[in-house]
């Protein structure tokens, strides 16, 4: 018998519960449901469920304290979902340690793909401990050498700048995950940038112009606006 | 920054006070070698007084002008010149009549300000009350539609057929996503708040907004080819990234729901004042009597052959129209003559936001 990913969905709606309930069930999942945050709370302790989609407007407590809570002593997935739709409850959510965030109204498609892009991230996190960046990245065309410190499109050289490199290697590191602008720059430029993202934003529209075919339409390099940037998933 | 607003304010209005006096002060100057008389300076100075109530903001600046312009008058233009004299027969009642007409000048033009103020105020409330009809319009058909299909499969669960069932079902889902459109679009309004049109705007890199428009676009129309064409170098604009990328999504999709087409070429171009996205199909075009009106809002399509049909254009591209204003930019539409549709618009940029080549 195989065994099933469990997932906690934390929502008080009946009927957003009720076709989560479905879907997830449907494509293999055991789920789990909790309508209150301190239900929430005493599933994720007690249960350790493999995933936790969570909503942000509960009726006992607000989501974001559910997720600050949970990231104090597990890194375990957290896909918020939630109706609030403005860019920056999306940050937050995202600089608080939530490894997505969708936004109500979504596809179920849409749902069951960032479920597996965290869980499959969580697992490789895990089994390389350090986060040390080796080997090579991989999706079609387009090749991350994190040895030799190169991107290759097409089997040729990007010619990437030092600093191109290391944001194209971080967004690599998290593909398929949405990387905010605060946390690329804390992580490019150090903590003491100011707090302007215009820098990154000139060096992703030049690597773009290095790595995509049309920069408007990019292949590899997503952009989420008011938010971010998403690498594309790995072959 | 606030503070810098109203101090700029303040200097802007002290300074067209003194520029408009300057200008009166050196017409009598003028007059006075010319006709050698004085009876026209008082009438020069309540002019001068009343344009300066009309080009600075409230009451104060009309009213300090016009007690200048009294002891002006007196000190300059008067026998004795260069001298304080308010006891030469008739003048106190002169001036005491400049001040009144002055005063009440000032008072009558900020009055007219304000009910310019009042009419622009109505004219917005208009344009939202027409923007809510529109949309509970919009709203009702397919809220009809999901209510009654679903009604239809639960209630007749057992006699349907399963393929009926199915497209019963898809039906709600079609409807559902077209409210999605809806209510995305109202949200936009909201995001331009209140009366002012201020909206909070960022450095934007054009090709990130457009990409990410498109992205959004294709996931809902999967099957549409869209090519996006963008200047050589960077173009950093200022902009809600989201309001203008809601604007490029409306856009494709009227494109696709009203042009019928399945190719859309999207060319941003730019020069030193502007840049401009052009969205262009080969699809079915605008008909000639929809293209004067196409940005009003609630725009229905009563008299077409499609009575009732909430195929309309209204909501999403008076939204469009809102959000491209508030940018301070621009927004028209044409048939192209190759056939198809051109919808272009454009948002201020500054020269040195655009970067290297």
């Amino acid at each position: 018998m195989e065994i099933k990913d469990r997932i906690l969905v934390i929502e008080d709606d009946k009927s957003i519960r009720n076709f989560l309930r479905a879907i997830l069930e449907a494509n293999h999942y055991d789920v789990m449901m909790a309508n209150t945050g301190s239900e929430a709370y005493s599933l994720i302790t007690s249960q350790c469920p493999d995933l936790v989609i969570l909503d942000l407007g509960l009726p006992d407590m607000d989501g974001m304290k559910i997720l600050r809570n949970v990231r104090e002593w597990s890194a375990m997935p957290i896909v918020v979902v939630s109706a609030r739709s403005h860019e920056k409850d999306k940050v937050a959510a995202l600089d608080m340690g939530a490894d997505d965030y969708i936004t109500k109204p979504f596809g179920t498609s849409e749902l069951l793909a960032r479920i597996r892009t965290a869980i499959r991230h969580t697992r490789t996190a895990a089994a390389t401990p350090g986060l040390g960046q080796s080997g090579t990245f991989v999706s079609g065309n387009f090749t991350i050498d994190y040895d030799k410190h190169r991107v290759f499109v097409d089997g040729k050289d990007a010619n990437l700048t030092q600093n191109e490199f290391k944001i194209v290697a971080l967004l690599g590191k998290y593909a398929g995950r949405v990387m905010t602008y605060d946390y690329i720059m804390k992580e490019i430029w150090g903590p003491n940038m100011k707090n302007d993202n215009q820098i990154l934003r000139v060096n992703m529209a030049n690597i773009r112009r290095k790595i995509e075919k049309n920069p408007a339409q990019p292949q590899y390099i997503f952009t989420e606006a008011g938010v971010g940037y998403r690498m594309v998933e790995a072959d | 920054m606030k503070n810098i607003k109203i101090k700029n304010s303040i200097w802007k209005n002290c300074l067209v006070t003194i520029a408009i006096f300057a200008i009166a002060a050196g017409f009598c100057f003028l007059l006075q070698r010319v006709a050698s008389t004085d009876t026209h300076v008082p009438l020069i100075f309540v002019l001068a007084v009343l344009f300066i109530s009309r080009f600075t903001q409230g009451y104060v600046y009309g009213i300090a002008a016009s007690l200048l312009a009294v002891i002006g008058v007196n000190f300059v233009f008067t026998y004795p010149y260069f001298k304080f004299d308010f006891t030469i027969t008739g003048y106190p009642i002169t001036f005491l009549a400049m001040l009144a007409v002055a005063i009440s000048v000032s008072a009558l033009t900020t009055q007219i300000k304000k009910q310019e103020q009042i009419k622009l105020e109505i004219e917005k409330e208009k344009m939202r009350g027409n923007l809510l009809r529109a949309v509970s319009h919009d709203i009702r058909t397919p809220l009809t539609s999901i209510v009654g299909s679903a009604s239809a499969v639960i209630d007749n669960y057992e006699v349907l057929p399963d393929d009926k069932k199915l497209e019963l079902t898809k039906d709600i889902r079609d409807e559902a996503q077209w409210l999605i459109r809806i209510v995305e679009n109202l949200l936009s309004v909201t995001r331009i708040n209140g009366s002012s049109a201020n909206i909070s705007t960022n450095l934007e890199v054009v090709e990130e907004i457009a990409g990410s428009a498109v992205q959004k676009f294709l996931k809902r129309f999967p099957d549409v080819k869209v090519d996006v064409n963008i200047p050589g170098e960077v173009l950093l604009v200022p902009m809600d990234g989201i309001l203008i990328e809601q604007v490029i999504v409306n856009l494709l999709e009227n494109s696709v729901l009203h042009g019928e087409t399945d190719r859309i070429v999207m060319n941003i171009t730019n020069n030193e004042r502007e840049v401009i996205f052009a969205v262009e199909d080969d699809g079915r075009g605008i008909r000639p009597d929809v293209l004067p009106v196409m940005f009003e809002g609630g725009l229905h399509t009563e008299e077409s052959e499609e009575p009732d049909s909430r195929r309309n254009m209204g909501i999403g591209l008076s939204v469009c129209m809102s959000i491209v204003k508030a940018h301070k930019g621009d927004m028209k539409a044409e048939n192209r003559k190759e056939g198809g549709a051109s919808v272009k618009f454009s948002l201020p940029l500054k020269k040195e936001q655009i970067y290297g080549n």
